[in-house]
């Protein structure tokens, strides 16, 4: 009795779906996409993050943005000249509307800039600009204090926001422009942008959805997608599988042990390029004294096994890796090869006086970058070779940079792909002194400190030969190898999969911020 | 001296003209469950001399020999006759040592269950009352926490109080408490059923009435009389509490995954499952499934055997 009305159930069941499914397909264009994880925050200037700035290219648009071939193209800002060596002035586009229905103006770029310059993240990068202001409606002016050649560089990072939205007292009581790290404000939870998404929903950790922008600016986008739903699948082999059983549409990353399982697949496309962000482990020589010890950090560099993890771990989709810069970028040094030497390593740590070794605890985010918690585990057995006992933690990035910011763990595993695509945005952000002033060093969890190699990027950043700055920059590499400032792991390489009706590849970059906005799905 | 040795004997020859012997002697699979269980507590006590390397210790493993195959799979390594996991652990090794992990907290959190569910059980069955109220609604409240809840509730306090490096180093004890402490209410629930059966009986009045104490009535008079349902239902909840180490640490609330038992085995490998290297998660498994199969096959024979009602003809 019972086995009958189940069977008959789901043949009712399925009969409804298959007569509800394809007039609802006709009605809009859905994409289903699945995620390691979702944005921490509705915030965009809370976290210098890629989740972030994956949602400000879904729900803003920045002035400017890169092309595939890293180009610029121009999004809200449709020309640009350079006045004279520290003025650059913007025309702004015309007839742009905020979610909110908020016309966009000059003023909301000059608000937003001031804004980015206060929040903790961001200020670092934005330091170079002294002031910005609106010469009229559509008119910004920037201006530098010295002569800064990556301007434009930087205008890829201004999402204008709604200012008049964002303005004045929310329910709490607090401002609604106020900038809460891993916080509760008004604008971790609310968001007005120009972009081609509305958030509908967000529920975190399980669902976000998006409406297509009904009054977005950009009428010659090809995008055709009407709804997104985004859902985080942090276990690799249940986002591959939601992907090939059809659940989803659009998956990133895609682990490396299945690539040739999703290539195989006539389904679906699998998109691959290799990447530029840099995975690596920073010492902390404020918890840990040992670390002050350039021996015994050089000693943790030899004992590494980069190659391993890039051959085995990662199924040779990354790059072993010595240094920042991956080749390409002005700082990138060639001689600087992966150093693993065991022997060299036990050396260093007996001349250090560590030959017994030590306890240090370990953190890593586990759905953050491509098989974080496992180099992690990975990096944690091949220090125990020099006698070093690793108590390590993984934990979901929505916890994990908390935790990161309170530099919770002797070493800390982050991923940093350079912001400006220039290499010393990695030591701006990565190794200079900590400065909460100055937003220097906001990331630097292992507080190494050489004010010799602040200066030499401050010069570098207002040299205007090329070459001359590329030398400052590969002696600054050099040096951070040479005393051992990070453990460098390996540039992490970059893959998307998506079902073969929908055109990811158009609208993918080495940033790894897609441009949904333009994607098109065709009809089946 | 001249009356224990024919005790012993004639206890030896109980045993051997005993029921028990002589279904045991008949029943073709409670042998081959007994010799398959024997055998892996024996390579699991073993472990530390049978294994080819030490899984726990991370000095000894190198990412470079990571996710061999096992030895009948083309591009296997002889020196890992079982292949190697993700992280290049032996696998062979690393199942011994699980297989002990397993087995210690199965055995472990069921002799805390058994502690505590036995004497909950006769005190709450003997004495009856306010005593029995308040013992079996504690065991109600007990009943509704799920033990996994325990085990997250325990876990995260313990972390959070005493730090990660603390939890991996007690990990073992502390789920044995957690499993034993999760689901003792299974005995003191049979154990008080049984007694109640028990204390209405003739020679209970006698034991009364020859001015025994309440405990030594119930441990040497009653106790004895309710040991069978206490063995039958020791070996489901033997197999049930590996399963829960396995489901935990699958979950990421058990054992480390620097010191994996056969859950957290499984788990790791759980990635590679569909994308070629499936021994990582099968042979776990697979040992996973045999040990709770010859536990349950066991538990099954001992209940036809002491359930006098359940004769087979």
């Amino acid at each position: 009795m019972t086995l009958k009305k189940t069977l008959l159930a789901s043949v009712i069941g399925a009969a409804m779906t298959t007569a509800v499914l394809p007039s609802m397909a006709s009605a809009e264009t859905t994409l289903r996409m699945a995620y390691d994880a979702d944005p921490v925050s509705l915030d965009i200037h809370e976290q210098l993050s890629g989740g972030i700035l994956q949602l400000s290219h879904m729900t803003f648009d920045p002035l400017v943005r890169w092309t595939s071939d890293l180009e610029f193209e121009p999004r809200l800002a449709t020309a640009w000249e350079q006045v004279d060596d520290t003025t650059m002035r913007m025309t702004l586009r015309e007839g742009v509307e905020f979610h909110s229905g908020n016309a966009f103006t000059a003023e909301d770029v000059v608000w937003t800039v001031e804004r980015l310059k206060r929040s903790p993240d961001f200020k670092a990068i934005f330091e170079p600009i002294e002031s910005v202001t609106a010469v009229d409606e559509t008119t910004v002016e920037f201006k530098t204090a010295d002569p800064y050649p990556l301007l434009l560089n930087l205008a890829t990072y201004i999402f204008p926001l709604d200012s008049e939205f964002y303005s004045g007292t929310a329910e709490d009581g607090d401002p609604k422009d106020e900038i809460v790290k891993n916080g509760n404000s008004f604008a971790s939870a609310n968001l007005s942008g120009t972009g081609p998404f509305t958030v509908v929903e967000h529920q975190k950790g399980t669902r976000m959805e998006f409406d297509r922008f009904e009054g977005y600016w950009d009428e010659e986008s090809p995008g055709n997608v009407d709804r997104i739903v985004l859902t985080p699948i942090s276990e690799n082999a249940t986002r591959v599988a939601a992907l090939l059983s059809g659940d989803v549409d659009f998956i990133a990353p895609v682990p490396p042990n299945d690539l040739d399982r999703v290539r195989e697949d006539e389904d679906v496309q699998l998109v691959t390029m290799s990447g530029t962000r840099i995975i690596f482990f920073h010492m902390n020589q404020e918890r840990v004294e040992a670390f002050q010890d350039p021996r015994v950090r050089q000693a943790f560099a030899y004992a590494v096994n980069q190659e391993g993890i890039a051959d085995r771990l990662m199924k040779g989709f990354a790059t072993p890796a010595a240094q920042f810069s991956p080749e390409g970028y002005a700082g990138h040094v060639d001689s600087l090869e992966p150093r693993y030497d065991l022997e060299k390593a036990q050396q260093l740590m007996a001349e250090a006086g560590y030959e017994d070794g030590f306890e240090i605890s370990m953190m890593a985010p586990n759905n953050r970058y491509v098989n974080d918690a496992k180099i992690a585990q990975a990096v944690a057995a091949m220090l125990a070779r020099i006698n070093v006992t690793v108590d390590l933690k993984t934990l979901p990035k929505a916890q994990y940079w908390g935790e990161y910011d309170d530099r919770a763990a002797d070493m800390m595993l982050i991923g940093w792909h350079a912001d400006t695509e220039d290499s010393a945005n990695f030591h701006e952000y990565l190794t200079a002194c900590p400065d909460a002033d100055t937003g220097a060093g906001q990331y630097n969890a292992g507080n190494y400190c050489n004010p010799a190699l602040d200066k030499l990027v401050a010069e570098a950043n207002l040299e205007v030969d090329l070459e001359k700055r590329a030398e400052m920059l590969q002696q600054v590499e050099q040096t951070l190898y040479d005393e051992a400032a990070v453990v460098p792991l390996h540039w992490q390489d970059l893959a998307w999969a998506s079902a073969s009706n929908v055109n990811i590849e158009p609208i993918l970059n080495v940033m790894n911020f897609p441009y949904l906005g333009d994607l098109v799905i065709e009809e089946e | 001296m001249t009356t224990t040795t024919p005790q012993v004997a004639s206890r030896w020859s109980r045993f051997r003209g005993s029921y028990l012997l002589y279904s045991f002697k008949r029943d073709l699979i409670a042998q081959l469950s007994l010799v398959v269980f024997i055998a892996l507590v024996a390579v699991a006590v073993l472990a530390p001399w049978l294994a080819p390397m030490n899984p726990y210790d991370l000095a000894q493993i190198d990412i470079m020999s990571s996710e061999l195959p096992p030895f009948w799979v083309d591009g296997s390594d002889p020196t890992y006759p079982m292949g190697t996991d993700a992280q290049g652990r032996d696998l062979l090794s690393t199942i011994l040592y699980g297989a002990r992990v397993s087995l210690i907290i199965g055995f472990g959190a069921v002799a805390l269950q058994a502690l505590l569910g036995v004497s909950f059980g006769l005190l709450a069955g003997y004495l009856g009352g306010r005593v029995d109220a308040f013992l079996m609604r504690l065991a109600d409240i007990q009943l509704s926490f799920s033990t996994l809840m325990v085990a997250i509730v325990v876990g995260a306090l313990v972390k959070a109080i005493f730090g990660g490096a603390t939890f991996s180093a007690y990990a073992v004890p502390l789920l044995v408490l957690i499993i034993g402490l999760a689901e003792w209410p299974q005995y003191a629930r049979t154990v008080r059923a049984s007694v109640l059966a028990e204390r209405s009986k003739e020679y209970v009045d006698a034991a009364r009435v020859m001015g025994f104490t309440s405990r030594r009535i119930m441990f040497r008079h009653i106790l004895p009389n309710t040991l069978s349902p206490i063995f039958v239902i020791s070996t489901v909840q033997v197999a049930n509490a590996i399963i829960a180490e396995a489901a935990l640490s699958f979950l990421g609330l058990g054992m480390p995954e620097t010191q994996p038992s056969l859950g957290s085995l499984i788990k790791s490998g759980f990635d590679y499952l569909q994308s070629g290297s499936w021994w990582i998660t099968l042979i776990p498994g697979l040992m996973l499934v045999v040990l709770v199969l010859v536990i349950n096959l066991l538990g099954d024979w001992l209940r036809d055997v002491l359930n006098p009602r359940l004769y087979k003809g």
